[in-house]
Order: C-alpha cells, then sequence, then structure tokens
C-alpha cells in the first residue's frame, strides 16, 4: 500500500520533504519532449523544465494537491547541464505558506543535484483552496 | 551581437494534455477530464502550466543551446489558463544586457491577445 499523502495546504512553513533519488532515463526525456511538442537537439542533456516537472512528480508522491488547486508561478534557475541517465536527488521544502482569500497559498522551494552537485533550484507557488475565512 | 529569439507558436490540443500527463505524471482531472472540468469555474479542461512554460523553455533553447540549459533562469506567473484549441505564442523581448548576461521579458500570449504567462528569463552569453 503506497504512504498516505498529505495536504500541501496542511504542511507549514520550513517542512522538509524527504529527499529523492530518480533518474531521468532518454526514453522518458523523448516522451516528455514529445508531449510538450519541442523538436530541438538535446543530444543526452535534460531540458531543465523536464528536470523541474518531473522533479514536482516526485514530490507528489509524498503530497496531494486537492482539487481546485492552481500552480501560479514558477522559478528556475539552471547551474549546469543534467545527462539522461544520470542520477538524480532532489531535495524540497516549504519555503513560505500563507493564507489570503479563503486560500492557501505555499511556495514550494526544491533542488535538483546530479553527479557534479546541484544543477537546478526551483520555487513553485501553488494556492489550495480551503483556508478558514 | 543580435540577440533577436525567435518566437515559438503551437496551437494546444486535448491529446497534448494527455499526453503530457503521461510524461509528467500529472493526471489532475482538470487536465485530463473533460466531464470532471465542465463542472469547474473553467468550464473545461486546462492545460498543465509547466506545458505552457515549456514553449519559453524551448525557445530559449532555440537561441542559446545547452547555454540555457548550463545557466538560464526562469521568473514567472501563470495568468490566465490555456485551454484546447488555443494558439499560443512564446517571445522575449531583450531589456538588458550587462555582464555577459541578457535578460529578457518573456510571455506566453494566446490568439486573442491574452496574456497567459508573463516574466523574465536571463542567460549568459558570449562576449
Amino acid at each position: 500500500m503506497p504512504p498516505a499523502r498529505t495536504s500541501i495546504s496542511a504542511l507549514p512553513r520550513g517542512h522538509e520533504f524527504q529527499a529523492a533519488t530518480f533518474t531521468l532515463s532518454r526514453d522518458r526525456v523523448a516522451a516528455y519532449l514529445r508531449a510538450v511538442g519541442d523538436a530541438n537537439g538535446y543530444g543526452d542533456s535534460v531540458p531543465p523544465l523536464a528536470a523541474v516537472a518531473l522533479g514536482l512528480n516526485a514530490l507528489q508522491e509524498a503530497i496531494s494537491l486537492p482539487e481546485g488547486s492552481l500552480h501560479t508561478g514558477q522559478e528556475v534557475e539552471h547551474s549546469a547541464l543534467l545527462r539522461a541517465g544520470e542520477p538524480l536527488t532532489l531535495s524540497g521544502r516549504i519555503a513560505q505558506r500563507s493564507e489570503r482569500q479563503g486560500f492557501v497559498i505555499s511556495v514550494i522551494e526544491f533542488e535538483i543535484a546530479g553527479a557534479g552537485g546541484a544543477a537546478v533550484r526551483a520555487r513553485t507557488t501553488i494556492m489550495v483552496p480551503g483556508a478558514p475565512a | 551581437m543580435n540577440r533577436d529569439i525567435a518566437p515559438v507558436v503551437r496551437t494546444i490540443t486535448q491529446e497534448q494534455l494527455h499526453a503530457y500527463a503521461d510524461a509528467s505524471g500529472d493526471h489532475n482531472p482538470i487536465h485530463v477530464d473533460p466531464e470532471f472540468a465542465s463542472g469547474t469555474p473553467f468550464g473545461g479542461t486546462i492545460a498543465h502550466g509547466m506545458l505552457v512554460l515549456a514553449l519559453i523553455g524551448e525557445m530559449m533553447f532555440a537561441a542559446y543551446g545547452e547555454a540555457w540549459s548550463a545557466s538560464g533562469k526562469m521568473k514567472v506567473r501563470f495568468k490566465a489558463p490555456t485551454r484546447p484549441g488555443d494558439t499560443v505564442t512564446a517571445s522575449a523581448q531583450l531589456s538588458k544586457e550587462s555582464g555577459g548576461v541578457a535578460e529578457y521579458a518573456v510571455q506566453c500570449a494566446s490568439q486573442t491577445g491574452e496574456v497567459l504567462i508573463d516574466g523574465r528569463a536571463s542567460v549568459a552569453v558570449p562576449a
């Protein structure tokens, strides 16, 4: 049975996610590029936004996004190339949490590191309905 | 050096939303279940924000290649939903270049001119 997931809106500022390790295979990167329609030649490098999207997916194994959740902002900073097949480590935390007009606004800050260290840093802002009025 | 960046134009389809859901693992019904989505304030399915944002990543990589992947920065807000059938144009306007870094105002807009995503992007450039 998979572990129970916690709604992101219930997580306090400072909550640290358990570090996750994952690998983006060439096939998975190719499926991502087909889905977004990107025909650029990336060779064996991983597009940074693919790493972010698939990293968010790894985080979503630990959290749930209630119905009506909205992804309202995204920051991404890349500092090194990631290669397909390279073991990656994702670490993240809730950097901000606030309540406004019936929504909980959470900012997830996370970092993806490859063999050479941190390569992608991202901040994802999500609004979840259901905050106390 | 010319820092102009060619826009990327693409029509978003429901099939693409399904493909992106499979590729990313994000199967939120607001993206892939038209019946569910019809009962939400959006009135129908909407594209994943990261799918639309990928047009900006594609545009920047086309202009700068691995320099983008190794040194790029981007900060955006999702301003409005993108729906299947929308034709999205991702574009960039150079706003500043100094210290070996080119900064752009970036956006995605619909066929009606509605701004879907806007923000800033920067990349280290060769001297």
